[in-house]
């Protein structure tokens, strides 16, 4: 040993003196180590971060999605008592910043009250003299209210509240602190807010003079109002009913003079009602802003809607009952737009109720009020009511003081707040949707800081069928935004999920044949040389952007399909056809040489037939179209001209071939001549005439088929085929298989050709031909590889955008006709998004959008991976 | 006993296999499929010819629109005349209503055509004029068509092409006597008027762009103090003096320019061409707002390639007019390539260190196969999910914090809280990591179990085996990865919609102001300029021609890079070739 090393000394004079570099240290540097340790962390922990982000993806968009289910919270809550309010609330106004409550009482006083804590800022006085207020109404907003009198007449009035923003400076001084960062000058209430700024809010308070609608002495006891017209001349519109049971309609027009004086002369034209049954004894009633429609409730909880369309002609259109029998209807109100009625009964229930126009009913006007929607009952009397003027939210009261906060069209309430023991007179929701105010018989104000984000959305809003404002029945819709302020966005996902699912159906009837025959033709009968060609060119498909192919079929595709229709139905029937004479012709070409034309030389030949069948197909289109479609396919579409049958027939031609198909191989056409010759000529012959006498039998099979389905009322016209819109589902089947077809093509071939080679070597050594081998043996072991391709091939039609963007048309429609367009989740997404609010409810809704798509293609792509993963075992086993 | 019943049995066994061979000498024609065999084929037919096809049509267009067509002068039965380009033709089935219209020969005619009519499309132009740059001109309405030599064909800076004769130029003070499109003197002056355009887009641009910036830098700073330390403090005081004492300097400058700016537009005033429409019509316009003009029935076979070349130089290095449908995507290229460099940066680390973590440092298992079937889902989930994905969180989420963190001077406007390069690069890095994994981890199997052992066997930590052994035998797979993943990458659009892309970005990523990469900025993208221009523009017709080019390029450039990973992936592959064990 020591030998050896003074041996080894020679060949390295130089460094011979210090044996220490000589002999490499044992211990691993220190460095090496430590880079290797943070190798390993951050290697481990990058890894990691794939599963973490696919789950973060998934969690995030939960998130953001989250509220639309839950949401509706009480911020904070306060009570307090109004000062210096003495008699009824007849109804309640709280300003945009939820600063201050006006109240009107019974006895005209208008007291303005600090909200937080119900100190007295102002109190008004409508000067109404020795009369007494009998009965009251107000507009939506608030803004505007009308008094009615015992004697007979009637005012209107206003109460404005005005908020103006000023510098900190010029604030007054001297003001008298409220609390709560508001101060009073004993008019206006000042905030302070941010960027050294002041909110001044100020409300002033006026009433027009007394005008006369029911004869002197005779109170009004129910009214209602609209304001119209134009600012040089407005109109007002009252429709009344007095302590006679008259229902008076009235218009009071007020003409400004042109010099600008102030009061113009005012004048009021009194139409009659048909007078209500007598002894009836009225218990609200209502106007739309048109003065179109009133309806008037009697405390028995009988409606009487009549019809003012023509207010020279007005009628008592319906007359029905709105709450059970013995139930009296304690509160009635609209929500925003006036076409939804909230009805209050003494038994706790609130309905809503809609007029809607039904054929076949026994109205004067064909229309009649439908209740559609039937809200949580209160467990005791409805006794107030107030709607929310931006939303079909609306809050309720009952007179054990619960105070719930509802919304007519998601059938939910959303808040259930409590005003301890006593009754609660009025509630209002404040204009910005963020708080509750109630005033109860004692006095007490609560004061509730609300946040209800996404009232209009429930899980089974999204999902189920919603009965929207104005539409006949309860459906599934999608529209998110429109030109008017009253509208209400509808969102439901099932039109779009069905969209996304149309588009990948129709596609996927395209692909898969397409894919997964070529897939088979390629690893199957082909030579090596040939497919590696021929794979390289399918997977250059995959790498074409869908923008490019959105554009081309959207541009390029759908008007020429438009124009040629006939001719591309009629390509499907021509070119199988053509096919399958051309293979059946070529079996009379001797086996040697059809051997040596192998694989690749049989594709040329198919493209040749193809190329003659599509001719063939453009030739005939004319006479096609004639024969078929009554001369013009899209008025045939339609249902305009022509009969179906003869597309039925055609539609059932491959099915009754297959079907005869197999009743030949199991023996039972007897009939059909069996290929017994030795020569190959005679049996191809006897071959393609069985082909023909199939191809006769099986038409005759379809027409009866199809007759037979017709009188059963199954047709295709009508359901899968209608009206032609140019950019149609059959255009974005073609284009999206474009992007489908690589993908589930390479799959499939991969995991065809992966079966192993002695499987395929063993078939052939037993006498199989390559047919049998590969129909027998190869397809079945590949099955599982197989079916991942199409799962995989799903995945990307479900989540492809641009091409339904382009070539799609973006209708929302639940319709299954091929013809039509479709809005598919991730086109919605595509489109809506840019758009849509940060964090309001359509931003949250299409990120909801999203979390389905991610769900669905979750779920397909983790089966298609699991089942490969499967088949990759088997494989490797055999 | 035994041998006996054997024998029998075998001599059955041999028996029954020569009858089989004897029968099938003459295969079954059954047994051959050859009908289902075709169909296999026509569907892989159909697949390739579709591929083909697809590719042909486009490029095919693509390439063509640049050549400059001859304008035809069509003079309808009517005696009006149609002057255009000829589009296309087609024909098309007329509505009842127009029949009856027709003259009965005519009609007669059509009848007998099963309805059919044949009609051709004119690109008119003149849209100023006529409201309409295309028009369909049936074929029975026509009464001659003529290609007059003096016809001019004009690309002009607004409203899009003007198809007419010249009429008068004048020159300064000079009017040019029966002015014709080769007239020197008029090239001249074109060619100097669209310098003096040049000049003055400069100016305008550029240079006062640059005294706006700058002012808006003071502006800015001046709020960046008074939030930050407070309205009253010393760096507020600082901020206000330096702004007060530059400002006034600026001012003048800005008013220098726009006063340089007025001047050489007064002059471009006096160089003006009259044109007048086959009709007669006349318009006057600047000679710089002309781009291009050619007589389109008068060209040499040189003029027509140095007008394609020219055409094509244009749009490879101008910027879009013209609501995108004319001149260049300079822009919208610059854009794709930008982003997607920077999505590589992102995404080629973290491809590689997953697919590190799967082959090399993994013990396979439950956990391996969740990460396997994470990254399958990665690739499989909707490129438009990564986009809402990318808008909430990137944008909205990180980006608004960087905003209230480090740019509270420009609130309420957002600067990282919005769209921009950077999330879309990081956006659709999360979209393509599943392809630079797949083909790293392939690269990775294929480096030999042999050298890593022998790397470890020589005393080397396992990081340093994979640092100098097994990256670079792997790195042609990995090329290739990132070179997929930059494929994939420049074609997807969706997502790029909601995280950054806009029709027309006034400002690139890169510029000449501190900190010079702007990865807030919004971009100009090939594959929107796309959507854009086909979708949204006022005449889908009018832009078709551009977006078969850009779609031309856009296919080009992914195919390069497709043809870059093959010949990366088999050079390297050669280079490595000899050296394993």
């Amino acid at each position: 040993m020591t030998d050896g090393t003074i041996d080894l000394s020679p060949f390295a004079p130089g460094s011979a003196p210090s044996a220490a570099p000589r002999r490499p240290s044992r211990r691993t540097r220190r460095s090496v180590l430590v880079v290797d340790a943070i190798a390993n962390w951050t290697i481990t922990i990058g890894g990691l971060g794939v599963i973490l982000a696919v789950f973060g993806i998934m969690i995030f968009l939960a998130e953001v999605v989250w509220p639309l289910f839950s949401g509706s919270h009480v911020i904070a809550q306060s009570q307090a008592k109004l000062e210096g309010a003495a008699s009824d609330v007849l109804t309640e106004l709280v300003d945009e910043y939820r600063t201050i409550v006006v109240s009107v009482e019974r006895n005209g006083h208008v007291a303005i009250n600090h909200l937080a804590t119900g100190r007295l800022i102002k109190s008004r006085k409508f000067e109404i003299g020795e009369r007494k207020i009998t009965t009251f109404a107000r507009t939506l907003n608030g803004e505007n209210v009308a008094i009615g009198f015992d004697d007979g007449t009637l005012r209107l009035g206003r109460i404005k509240i005005e908020t103006t923003i000023l510098k900190a400076s010029i604030v007054p001084a001297g003001l008298k602190d409220l609390g709560h960062g508001d101060r009073t000058d004993g008019d206006a209430v000042y905030s302070v807010i941010d960027g050294d700024q002041v909110r001044r809010i100020a409300v002033s308070v006026d009433l027009d003079d007394p005008q006369r609608i029911a004869p002197e002495g005779v109170a009004l006891v129910a009214l209602d109002f609209r304001l119209g017209g134009t600012v040089e001349r407005p109109t007002r519109s009252f429709v009344s009913i007095d302590a006679s049971g008259a229902v008076r309609l009235s218009r009071l027009e007020t003409k400004r003079s042109l010099l600008g004086g102030t009061n113009g002369q005012a004048t009021v034209n009194s139409t009659d009602l048909p007078s209500l049954p007598a002894g009836t004894r009225v218990a609200s009633m209502l106007m739309t802003s048109l003065a179109d429609q009133v309806y008037v409730v009697d405390r028995a909880g009988t409606m009487f809607r009549y019809d003012t369309r023509d207010p020279q002609k007005p009628s008592l259109a319906e007359r029905t009952r709105i709450t059970p029998e013995g139930v009296r209807v304690t509160t009635l109100g609209f929500l925003v737009g006036e076409q939804s009625i909230v009805v209050g009964g003494s038994d706790g229930s609130v309905n809503v109720y809609f007029r809607l126009q039904r054929p076949g009913v026994d109205t004067a006007d064909g229309f009649v009020l439908v209740k559609t929607h039937e809200l949580e009952r209160h467990s005791g009397e409805v006794v107030a009511f107030g709607a929310s003027p931006r939303s079909k939210s609306f809050v309720t009261a009952d007179a054990k003081g619960n105070v719930w906060v509802r919304h007519s069209t998601s059938n939910q309430t959303l808040l259930k707040l409590s005003a301890a023991e006593s009754a609660v007179t009025a509630v209002a929701i404040s204009p910005r949707e963020d708080g509750i105010v109630a005033i109860g018989t004692d006095q007490a104000v609560w004061n509730w800081h609300i946040k209800m984000p996404h009232p209009e959305t429930t899980f089974s809003s999204i999902f189920g069928k919603v009965w929207y404002e104005g539409y006949p029945e309860p459906g599934y819709t999608w529209q998110s935004s429109s030109g008017t302020d009253t509208f209400e966005p509808k969102f439901s996902l099932v039109p779009l999920i069905f969209g996304t699912i149309k588009a990948a159906f129709y596609s996927l009837l395209f692909a898969i044949p397409i894919a997964l025959c070529a897939a088979i033709y390629t690893s199957e009968f082909v030579g090596p040389r040939v497919r590696n060609i021929i794979k390289p060119t399918m997977e250059m498909m995959a790498s074409l952007p869908s923008v490019v192919l959105g554009f081309i079929a959207a541009l390029i595709l759908a008007p020429i399909v438009e124009s040629w229709i006939a001719a591309i139905v009629l390509a499907f029937v021509v070119m199988p056809l053509s096919v399958f004479l051309g293979a059946y012709l070529w079996q009379f070409v001797p086996q040697n040489i059809a051997l040596r034309v192998g694989g690749a030389g049989r594709m040329l030949l198919i493209g040749v037939v193809l190329v003659v069948g599509i001719l063939l197909a453009l030739s005939l289109a004319p006479w096609f179209e004639l024969a078929f479609f009554g001369g013009d396919f899209k008025a045939w579409a339609n249902g305009d001209v022509g009969s179906s049958r003869p597309f039925m027939t055609l539609l059932a031609w491959p099915a009754s071939f297959v079907i005869l198909s197999i009743a030949e191989t199991r023996g039972y056409l007897p009939f059909m001549p069996g290929s017994g010759s030795s020569r190959q000529r005679d049996n191809a012959l006897v071959d393609l005439g069985r082909w023909f006498a199939m191809l006769a039998a099986s038409l005759a099979l379809a027409l009866l088929l199809a007759t037979v389905l017709l009188a059963v009322g199954i047709d295709a016209r009508g359901s899968v085929i209608n009206t032609y819109v140019q950019r149609n589902t059959f255009v974005v089947g073609f284009a999206m298989g474009f992007a489908v077809i690589p993908i589930m093509y390479t799959i499939a071939e991969d995991a065809l050709t992966a079966v192993p080679e002695h499987l395929r070597a063993a078939s052939l050594a037993c006498g199989a031909t390559p047919w049998q081998t590969a129909i027998s043996i190869i397809v079945p072991t590949a099955l599982s590889g197989i079916f991942a391709a199409v799962m995989v091939g799903l995945g990307r039609a479900v989540g492809e955008t641009m091409i339904v963007v382009m070539a799609a048309g973006n209708t929302p429609v639940i319709d299954l006709n091929i013809f039509s367009g479709l809005r598919a989740l991730s086109a919605n997404i595509a489109v809506e998004l840019p758009e849509a609010v940060k964090e309001g409810s359509l931003y949250r809704m299409l990120f909801l959008a999203a979390l389905t798509l991610f769900v669905m293609t979750f779920v397909l792509n983790t089966l298609a991976e699991m089942v490969r993963l499967k088949f990759r075992q088997r494989v490797t086993q055999m | 006993m035994n041998t006996a019943t054997i024998d029998q049995a075998a001599i059955q066994a041999v028996k029954v296999p020569t009858a089989v061979v004897r029968r099938s000498t003459a295969t079954a024609l059954s047994a051959r499929g050859e009908p289902f065999m075709w169909a296999l084929g026509a569907a892989l037919t159909v697949g390739i010819v579709m591929v083909i096809g697809f590719l042909l049509f486009v490029f095919w267009n693509g390439l063509v629109t640049f050549v400059p067509k001859p304008v035809a002068v069509v003079t309808l039965k009517s005696g009006t005349m149609v002057a255009g380009e000829p589009t296309r033709s087609e024909f098309y089935r007329l509505s009842p209503d127009a029949m009856r219209a027709l003259p009965p020969a005519e009609a007669e005619k059509m009848a007998t055509n099963g309805g059919y009519g044949h009609r051709t499309l004119y690109r008119i132009g003149n849209y100023d004029l006529y409201n309409e740059d295309f028009r369909w001109v049936p074929d029975h309405v026509v009464g001659n068509i003529d290609y007059p030599k003096d016809v001019i064909f004009v690309e002009r800076l607004e409203w899009g092409v003007f198809v007419g004769r010249i009429k008068s130029v004048k020159i300064g003070d000079r009017d040019l006597a029966s002015p014709t499109p080769r007239d020197p003197a008029l090239l001249a002056a074109h060619e100097e008027a669209r310098a003096r355009w040049q000049t003055i887009r400069h100016i305008e641009r550029d240079l006062i762009g640059h005294v706006n910036h700058d002012l808006e830098a003071l502006r800015l700073d001046v709020r960046h103090a008074e939030i930050i330390y407070g309205p009253s403090s010393g760096q507020a005081e600082k901020a206000r003096a330096a702004e007060a004492a530059q400002v006034p300097a600026l001012k003048a400058e800005y008013d220098r320019l726009t006063a340089e700016a007025a001047r050489l537009k007064s002059i471009d005033q006096l160089n003006a061409i009259t044109l007048a429409d086959i009709a007669g019509k006349e318009k006057v316009l600047p000679l710089s707002n002309l781009v291009r003009f050619y007589p389109a029935n008068d060209l040499s076979f040189f003029d027509k390639v140095s007008i394609y070349l020219s055409r094509w130089g244009e749009f490879l290095s101008d910027e879009p007019r013209e609501a995108n449908t004319e001149g260049g995507v300079l822009p919208a290229i610059f854009g794709t390539v930008a982003m997607t460099l920077l999505m590589v940066l992102v995404v080629a680390p973290i491809g590689v260190i997953t697919a590190l973590y799967l082959r090399e440092y993994a013990k396979q298992g439950r956990l391996v196969s969740i990460v396997r079937i994470s990254v399958n889902n990665l690739a499989g989930v909707p490129s438009i999910v990564y986009g809402v994905f990318g808008l909430g969180f990137f944008a909205y989420g990180i980006g608004a914090h960087i905003d209230d963190l480090f740019f509270p001077e420009r609130l309420p406007a957002p600067t990282f809280g919005t769209g921009g390069i950077l999330w879309s690069a990081l956006t659709l890095a999360l979209l393509t990591v599943p392809v630079v994994i797949v083909a790293t981890e392939e690269a990775l199997a294929a480096v030999p179990r042999s050298m890593r052992e022998g790397s470890l066997a020589c005393g080397a930590s396992k990081w340093q085996t994979i640092k100098n052994i097994v990256l670079p035998r792997a790195m042609p797979g990995i090329m290739t990865g990132i070179i997929l993943a930059m494929a994939r990458g420049a074609g997807e659009v969706a997502p790029l919609m909601l995280v950054g892309v806009v029709k027309l970005a006034p400002t690139l990523p890169f510029d000449g102001y501190f900190p010079y990469v702007h990865l807030e900025r919004s971009f100009m993208h090939l594959g929107f300029h796309i959507y854009d221009v086909g979708f949204q523009s006022r005449n889908s017709e009018a832009g078709k021609p551009m977006v078969f080019v850009t779609t031309c390029l856009l296919i080009g450039v992914i195919a390069f890079l497709n043809l870059a990973a093959i010949v990366i992936r088999s050079r390297l592959k050669r280079r490595f070739a000899g050296s394993q064990f």
